[in-house]
């Protein structure tokens, strides 16, 4: 597969911060991209720089197979020829023109006529399920169709690539769902790569096909969904995609396919055994909420006592004390437990990490 | 496969400086930074200097001549009581009305906002002689009170101080009746919710809550109304004059008709000196209560307080004062208007239109007419392209240096208008380089160019604040160039504001005294120095005509104003997200 859009060494610095720190990556046809990452990791100022609305101070960017941006040779193509549609967070629908002008800007803007201009237009208001509010303006749509317009008008004119940012972070809880789903049923119609970037993690695992973790303007890890949340590469990965619990423990015995730990407040625990183990003095396990599994103690499951309950819908969300370390656990809706009873818990996945490795950088990964 | 990442060395800084000469916006900025220095920096710098210089020698003998004439150092001592005790007054006026209309159930509202803000579009010079032909020792209030209480003469005076702060007081509370009720609008009303659930009733709220939050905009609004008192020059001519009680503003003036530009130099230097120790006097006061983040930007329905058996009484007290403070002055000028002489009975008898007969048909008052309009328009159009440029580059291209342009172009603002008028004439009557304008028209239009640029900058610095960068950059992915952007997005949503500030400076303009009756000459009279002119020198009916004619164009203009304020409200009201 040929990559659309092309990133190579990409770096970036406002004054004395380095914000894109030599980020590479490919995205290919038909892909879901994604940059995920806290507030000022990078993630914006990568995509405004194959934008073109930002320019780099180091590197090379290629689009459909054409050199954009080359620091080198001193190319810089303006952000109107790079052929890209393009989401922003606040929308920038413009409040003076229609939602059919929004729309049609792009289309006008390179002199097509105007009975294709109507038909694109049109067209482009059914696939939003749009098409009785092209008339409408900007202030008497809702923020959910403000967001469909700007989708659109992105759509317009076919572009190569289509960039997002953050295009959900402003919309409601429920709607914002909706519009998840809404997106990938539009991609798989069209057919156009996305390059997507947002903080949420939940919203980068269910709809990407790989994610690029960023943080400090560096990728920590570039994988699919299920990759990273199985398998981080770092510390940081590890702890911003998902929740965590770390158990403080000692490796007593590695089987052949399981480990034999001692926690820190002496219960002996077996676990699955994981991808890597490190060798070091002292160890420490990860372990997901939902990898944890309740029930009556026994041996290799300690017990641990019920501190708090929360009914969440799909299932219960448990605060555990096993000896000195809090747990989260998140239990099916069939594992009900009282405050203050004891629970023997096992462990159905986990990572063991090397516990002096406590940077943001440090790999947790083979 | 990617070519490594290049470095980067001083070749690059260097290739980026040629590149900046060729950049259109860098050869715009030049443009605009020239406009910038002819207009104002250049006056300003020929005030600085010359006021020490005598005979071409470095000297402070212009100011031991201030200093010296004891009438000089008087004016300075009464410019500043009367503005200060005139301030006062206006805050009081002010901040009371404000709270009436916001905070309490009272009727009429909008009605009563209209009326309280339009002293703001009249030219004092208007209310100066409003009062005189009320309060004045033939005016109708005077002539009432003698028939009432059966006494020869009145208890008071509107000649002198009293009645220069009188009138300066009831021309200038609107400062402070706009910052306040704009505050007052803008306040969280979970903050007295707050108070009110800890058990606080209402006016103890008002007393420790509400007012404490306003408290930084009270002390802007009177900053303004005392900036305004120092500046003015014709409620202190008009009723100043005659009781040879001076301000500064007047001594100016005086100065220059015999004519004296040194003394004028250094006394607008003086003035200068004054407002700058006044501004810091208030931020002084105003301390760091200024801090207060609670005011947000969106405006809400607050809590209003019921008025109850107060009511009536209320509305009734608030309706006398406009309509002795606002409406009398200008009934009185038209009564005046088509009176056969000042202080004649109110018979039919002695009605005539004999005065705008005179006016309308004498050739300087025509000339009058047509320059200041002229000027006018021709100020504010130039200043809003001028300001809009130099807002663009300073909050949008986010140009190196355009800060600055914007920061020289504020100071004016601060500025008394006979500094501006000085500094002018210094300017222009022989300049080191270029014609010779004063005695044209032209030296008004660059006066008032300096005088207004402030009102340009600031209006266009807001609108564009509210247009999201995003919006233009939205147009560059959709393949729009830079300048196709500008025309096709930034330009149409600028343009409400655009149009706001062009009419804000007109009226200004069309307004000002203060500046071009120190720089008239025959020729390029403009209406209010015309007017002023009339009113000096006895005519006082045709001055009146004169400034019943101009009305109708203020009020227009005004209202018009006022009406694309609360579409641009209702505008950004209906965009919530």
């Amino acid at each position: 597969m040929t990559a659309v859009v092309e990133v190579g060494h990409l770096t970036k610095r406002f004054n004395e911060v380095t914000a894109v720190d030599d980020v590479s990556f490919a995205v290919a046809e038909q892909e879901f991209f994604t940059l995920l990452g806290s507030s000022g990791c990078g993630k914006t100022t990568t995509l405004r720089c194959v934008a073109g609305l930002e320019r780099a101070d180091a590197g090379r960017i290629g689009i459909g197979g054409e050199t954009v941006f080359d620091a080198a040779q001193g190319l810089d193509v303006g952000s109107e020829r790079r052929a890209i549609g393009m989401v922003f967070q606040s929308y920038a629908v413009w409040p003076h023109m229609s939602v059919f002008d929004n729309i049609a800007y792009p289309l006008r803007i390179r002199r097509q006529p105007r009975e294709a201009i109507r038909r694109r237009v049109d067209d482009v208001l059914a696939i939003l399920d749009m098409a009785a509010l092209g008339r409408r303006m900007p202030s008497q749509l809702s923020g959910g169709q403000q967001q469909r317009v700007a989708l659109g008008r992105a759509l317009a004119m076919n572009p190569k690539v289509l960039l997002l940012d953050e295009p959900l972070s402003n919309l409601d809880a429920k709607l914002r769902e909706t519009m998840r789903a809404e997106l990938k049923l539009i991609q798989k119609e069209t057919g156009l790569p996305i390059l997507y970037v947002t903080h949420d993690q939940t919203e980068a695992l269910a709809m990407s096909d790989r994610i690029a973790v960023m943080a400090n303007g560096v990728i920590h890890q570039l994988a699919p969904p299920d990759a990273i949340y199985r398998r981080p590469a770092t510390r940081f990965v590890l702890d911003f995609v998902g929740a965590v619990n770390y158990l403080p423990c000692t490796l007593e015995a590695v089987l052949e396919d399981a480990l034999v730990l001692r926690l820190a407040e002496g219960a002996r625990l077996r676990v699955p055994k994981p991808p890597h183990v490190p060798t070091t003095s002292a160890h420490e396990l990860a372990v997901r909420p939902e990898d944890i599994v309740l029930g009556p103690p026994g041996e290799g499951r300690p017990a641990a006592t019920v501190t708090l309950k929360s009914f969440v819908g799909t299932g219960f969300d448990y605060r555990l004390r096993l000896g000195e370390v809090e747990l989260r656990v998140q239990a099916p809706k069939t594992a009900a437990f009282a405050e203050g009873e004891h629970v023997g818990i096992a462990i159905t996945e986990a990572l063991l990490l090397d516990a002096r490795q406590r940077g943001d950088a440090a790999r947790v990964g083979p | 496969m990617l070519p490594p990442a290049p470095s980067f060395g001083r070749v690059m800084s260097r290739s980026r400086l040629v590149e900046r000469l060729a950049d259109h916006r860098f050869v715009l900025l030049v443009a605009l930074a020239l406009f910038v220095a002819i207009t104002v920096v250049y006056p300003l710098f020929q005030v600085g200097v010359r006021s020490f210089l005598v005979q071409g020698e470095w000297s402070l003998a212009n100011y031991r001549a201030v200093f010296l004439q004891p009438r000089n150092l008087e004016a300075v001592w009464n410019s500043l009581w009367v503005s200060v005790i005139a301030t006062l007054l206006a805050t009081v006026i002010g901040t009371v009305a404000a709270f009436l209309v916001q905070r309490t159930d009272l009727p009429a509202k909008t009605l009563f906002r209209v009326l309280l803000v339009l002293p703001f579009a009249i030219p004092p010079l208007f209310s100066a002689m409003g009062w005189v032909q009320l309060a004045g020792p033939v005016g109708l209030f005077s002539q009432w009170w003698r028939e009432v209480f059966g006494v020869a003469s009145v208890p008071w005076t509107i000649y002198g101080p009293g009645g220069i702060i009188f009138v300066l007081a009831v021309t200038n509370y609107p400062f402070v009746f706009i910052t306040v009720a704009g505050a007052l609008q803008r306040i969280d009303p979970s903050l007295e919710e707050a108070a009110r659930t800890s058990g606080v009733g209402t006016w103890r709220i008002m007393r420790d809550v509400t007012l404490p939050l306003v408290r930084p905009a009270i002390y802007g609004g009177a900053l303004l109304a005392f900036v305004s008192s120092i500046d003015n020059f014709g409620i202190p001519a008009v009723l100043g004059l005659r009781a040879q009680f001076y301000v500064l503003t007047t001594r100016i003036y005086e100065a220059l008709t015999i004519p004296n530009m040194p003394l004028a130099t250094a006394m607008s230097v003086l003035l200068i000196g004054v407002a700058v120790i006044a501004m810091v006097g208030f931020r002084f006061a105003e301390g760091n209560r200024s801090q207060y983040a609670v005011i947000g930007g969106k405006s809400v329905t607050p809590n209003l307080i019921r008025l109850g058996r107060m009511r009536p009484l209320v509305t009734g007290a608030l309706a006398l004062v406009v309509l002795v403070v606002v409406v009398m002055p200008l009934f009185a000028l038209v009564l005046t208007s088509f009176l056969r002489f000042w202080g004649a009975d109110l018979t039919l008898a002695n009605l005539t239109l004999r005065h705008y007969e005179a006016v309308l048909g004498a050739a300087g008052a025509q000339r009058g007419i047509r320059n200041s309009l002229f000027l006018a328009a021709a100020a504010a159009t130039i200043l809003m392209i001028v300001t809009v440029l130099i807002s663009y580059l300073h909050m949008k291209a986010k140009v190196r240096g355009a800060g600055l342009l914007d920061t020289i172009g504020i100071i004016p603002f601060a500025l008394p208008g006979s500094v501006i008028g000085v500094a002018m004439i210094l300017a222009w009557s022989n300049p080191v380089v270029g014609p010779t304008l004063y005695g044209t028209i032209w030296i008004l239009l660059i006066a008032y160019i300096m005088r207004y640029m402030a009102f340009g900058l600031q209006t266009t610095r807001a609108t564009l604040a509210q247009i999201h960068d995003s919006l233009e950059e939205a147009a560059h992915t959709a393949g729009a160039s830079k300048l196709r952007a500008l025309k096709d997005i930034t330009l149409p949503l600028l343009r409400p504001g655009m149009v706001a500030g062009w009419m804000l400076i007109f009226i200004s303009a069309f307004n000002e005294l203060t500046v071009s009756v120190l720089i008239w000459t025959s020729g390029s009279e403009t209406i209010g120095v015309w007017i002023f002119l009339l009113q000096d020198s006895g005519f006082t009916g045709r001055a009146s005509a004169l400034a019943v004619l101009t009305l109708p164009v203020i009020l227009i203009l005004y209202l018009a104003t006022q009406w694309l304020a609360r579409l641009e409200e209702r505008r950004v009201a209906g965009k919530g997200t």
